[in-house]
């Protein structure tokens, strides 16, 4: 290409105030027309760092060290005004409450274009194309807080393509959503990728989707410099051990790939998406047919449990502010599983699960947890942190989606130390558990620290940390891995695996089906407040209440059991009958 | 929450109060609310509730939940205020007034009844003139207006505007921090000290939370260009026309007659 670059970074150094050492460093590259660029990284690698100077907020908005150039359509990003920037970069924001200004879609829509003091005439037809594009202009007289998540978001990229401006920012666009919010999305950035001499800068962790639409990839790693740059398959095809091995994400067809051929299927290139795995399996056939034959017999992964349930609701309903959120529900949670509950936002899977833990009391019905009705304020309390029973263990550690919510104490020892003080644990046991839990969490040289100055994988196993330390019998999980990397994803898992095998049971809102198939022994489908199915993950997924993700039907039925996951080695018998429609 | 933004369809023609500029009827009843705290007697406050009621009965869009403010709520807060202050008042300043009610050696005089009705009818008086602008007037046109008309800077304006949406916000924040602060057995104990003592700690998470969010709210406004510019494109003209200038004079005047005819605002 040898038009001007629309975007080109040189030498680009940024070190945040207060900082120990650069977020970004030695970053260049030059963006053309018509790339869709994905920016990956492990947490922490000054992905959103770059995405900010790369649109001026910093260092207009944002003050940090800035070493190096920015240009943008030929302007200087750090010494043009924000004003004739905002013409020629838009940024979509991870949260999509935060990028609500007005009170109808239209005045959104219209927001920069009358800061920039367009006349009326033009602010309003570019933003009626602009909300026509994103298929939100019927819904213009709306208060923007009423749209969905994807919704809002489409709000957003319509209020980015009304100003015109050919270099369009997105930074974890679909981070906040549900898998609707996240398609609805990525449908949307499709329709506008690579049109009208546009380049996108996406950082997104949705790789699936993302692929689709991107030609080229930039990878950082944690010390925020570029390791790889170039076409978007070829590097992820490339160089995927390295990236896995930096914490970040890889399309789930690659993951899937290498577990097969952890198992001995050579599958070569690595696939990036189910059609290539379909295909380079099905190029393969004796070698799969062998696997087939020497891989375990199906079994089913839950030999039948005759224990009783440990926690039981009967007619329980649940309503907030006398609006009703959950109708009449019967649920068993099976003793020592890892139960998923999924469903769309707004479906009720908080408040069931804070129902069913005692957090809030039902409206009708009855929740018994091992025994006890936490109906009664006395029995919540003593079930939930275990006060008034010095010696009997807690039953039930409560994690919140946000874990800044829950912290209470100064320091991360203290905050470790509550729920044992609570219980009047001798101060030498408190210090030995405390010091354990630190040492199991990697906290240890974080002691002293506050709570709030962690880094959020940190907070994240602080505030599991402080739900176990009274060992709880029962941990109940608000997204767990809401906003955490691969790493620390897996790791979390594989504590709940570890904590499983001890006898704890693990209750889990989640949206991520992936974890879903691959960890969760049972599953509980809520949608508009009632449960639709519930049971083992493998017999949701064989009679079709769960969908198998792609990736997972472009295996063999023979071989799924191969990839090691409760609910696909239930699956393998009937997946003959799904199979062919694809 | 109610939504301080509430897409309304537009109002009727004869809901003429709709119609007028924000700063107009904010302009028209300002100094009579504030001349009104210095009344003392009875005949003004009720003159004023009566051209507070005519106008917003002639000039609103009237639902259920108006009719109930301004023939339950209003009447029944005059009726609680004025008998407890008629509690309040001292004895010794009415007792030359005919005695009403005597119960041992406790003495309800009519001196200290008017007192009390007085205030509750000023209080009153004042709300019934607020309703005039605040039943009919958003909050986005009154920034609008006082950007077009008094030249506030549209900066102040509508960052303001933009602080509304936090609130339902933090509400909701505030209540998922209790909850949380509750399942981690927190402070217990009643009382009051023990609620401020909890009241402290939900202080910090919900200012790290608040700082964040705005954070992101004024990054989303810069790169939108918000401030780059003295001036902005205003879509929706708030117009102050002769109509407005009719209403506030005649307002003004009506106020000052009234004023005028009942001083000097004793009882």
């Amino acid at each position: 290409m040898h038009a001007a670059p629309l975007l080109s970074v040189r030498d680009l150094m940024i070190t945040h105030r207060g900082a120990s050492g650069p977020a970004v460093q030695d970053v260049s590259f030059d963006v053309h027309a018509g790339e869709v660029v994905l920016l990956l990284g492990p947490s922490g690698s000054g992905k959103s760092t770059l995405a900010l100077a790369l649109s001026g907020l910093i260092p207009h908005s944002l003050d940090a060290a800035v070493a190096g150039t920015v240009t943008v359509c030929g302007h200087d990003a750090a010494t043009t005004p924000i004003a004739t920037l905002s013409s020629v970069v838009s940024t979509v924001f991870q949260d999509p409450d935060a990028q609500i200004i007005t009170g109808s879609v239209l005045d959104d829509a219209a927001f920069a274009l009358e800061n920039l003091r367009l006349p009326v005439s033009e602010v309003l037809s570019r933003a009626e194309a602009a909300l026509r594009r994103m298929g939100l202009w019927e819904r213009r007289t709306d208060n923007p807080d009423r749209l969905s998540g994807g919704g809002k978001q489409r709000l957003a990229i319509a209020s980015a393509l009304a100003t015109g401006s050919p270099v369009l920012i997105l930074d974890e666009p679909t981070a906040n959503l549900d898998p609707q919010g996240t398609a609805d999305v990525h449908a949307a950035l499709a329709d506008i990728a690579g049109s009208e001499g546009r380049a996108i800068i996406l950082v997104e962790h949705d790789l699936d989707a993302a692929l689709e639409i991107a030609t080229r990839a930039i990878v950082l790693d944690d010390s925020g410099r570029v390791v790889f740059d170039g076409p978007a398959r070829r590097i992820l095809r490339e160089h995927a051990e390295e990236i896995l091995a930096l914490g970040a994400w890889l399309p789930a067809a690659a993951l899937v790939a290498r577990r097969l051929r952890a198992a001995g299927i050579p599958i070569e290139p690595l696939p990036l998406t189910a059609t290539e795995l379909r295909e380079a399996l099905a190029s393969q056939p004796d070698t799969v047919a062998r696997a087939a034959q020497s891989a375990p017999p199906a079994q089913s992964a839950h030999p039948a449990l005759v224990a009783a349930p440990i926690i039981t609701a009967r007619g329980l309903a649940v309503a907030r502010r006398r609006t009703p959120v959950l109708h009449d529900i019967d649920l068993d949670i099976e003793a020592a599983s890892i139960t998923a509950v999924i469903g769309p936002n707004g479906a009720g899977k908080t408040t069931l699960v804070q129902a069913l833990a005692g957090v809030l009391a039902p409206s009708r019905g009855r929740v018994v947890v091992d025994g006890i009705d936490p109906s009664a304020a006395s029995a919540r309390t003593r079930l939930l942190s275990g006060r008034g029973e010095p010696a009997g263990p807690a039953h039930i550690g409560f994690v919140f989606q946000n874990p800044e919510h829950q912290f209470i104490a100064h320091t991360v020892f203290d905050e470790l130390a509550h729920g044992l003080r609570l219980r009047r644990t001798p101060p030498a046991e408190i210090a030995q558990r405390v010091g354990r839990m630190l040492q199991r969490f990697r906290l240890v040289d974080k002691a002293d620290v506050h709570p709030f100055l962690l880094s959020g994988g940190e907070k994240r196993r602080l505030s599991v940390g402080t739900a176990l330390i009274t060992r709880p019998r029962i941990l109940v999980l608000d997204e767990p891995t809401f906003g955490q990397d691969r790493a620390r994803a897996e790791e979390l898992l594989a504590l709940f695996h570890e904590l499983r095998a001890e006898g704890t049971t693990i209750l889990l809102v989640t949206h991520d089906m992936d974890l879903v198939i691959r960890h969760a022994s049972h599953t509980v489908l809520v949608d508009d407040g009632r449960v639709i199915a519930s049971g083992p993950t493998s017999e949701l997924v064989r009679d079709a209440m769960i969908p198998l993700p792609e990736t997972y039907l472009a295996v063999p039925p023979g071989l799924r059991v191969l990839l090691g996951d409760h609910a696909v080695r239930g699956s393998s018998d009937v997946q003959t009958t799904v199979e062919p429609e694809s | 929450m109610s939504d301080p933004y509430a897409g309304r369809s537009p109002a009727p023609a004869h809901a003429w109060l709709h119609h007028l500029n924000p700063l107009a009827k904010l302009g028209a009843v300002l100094p009579a609310m504030v001349l009104l705290l210095f009344v003392r007697d009875l005949a003004t406050p009720i003159a004023f509730l009566a051209l507070a009621y005519a106008v917003v009965l002639s000039g609103t869009r009237l639902t259920a939940r108006i009719w109930a403010v301004l023939l339950l709520a209003i009447p029944g807060g005059v009726l609680v205020l004025s008998l407890s202050m008629a509690l309040w008042t001292d004895p010794a300043q009415v007792a030359a007034t005919p005695v009403v009610l005597r119960i041992g050696g406790w003495t309800l005089y009519t001196g200290a009844l008017a007192a009390g009705l007085a205030t509750g009818l000023r209080l009153a008086a004042i709300l019934a003139l607020a309703l005039i602008s605040g039943l009919t007037t958003t909050g986005p046109d009154l920034v609008r207006a006082g950007v077009q008309q008094l030249r506030i800077p549209y900066r102040f304006g509508y960052t303001a505007l933009a602080a509304y949406r936090f609130v339902p916000r933090f509400g909701y924040e505030l209540g998922v921090i209790r909850t949380a602060h509750r399942v981690r057995g927190t402070h217990g104990g009643h009382g009051p000290f023990a609620r401020i003592a909890r009241g402290w700690g939900y202080i910090v998470p919900l200012l790290a939370s608040a700082i964040r969010h705005a954070e992101r709210v004024a990054l989303a406004m810069d790169s939108r260009a918000f401030g780059a510019h003295p001036v902005r494109t205003e879509r929706h003209q708030v117009p102050f026309r002769t109509r407005d200038v009719v209403f506030l004079v005649l307002m003004l005047a009506a106020s000052a007659a009234v004023f005028t005819l009942f001083f000097p605002w004793r009882l």
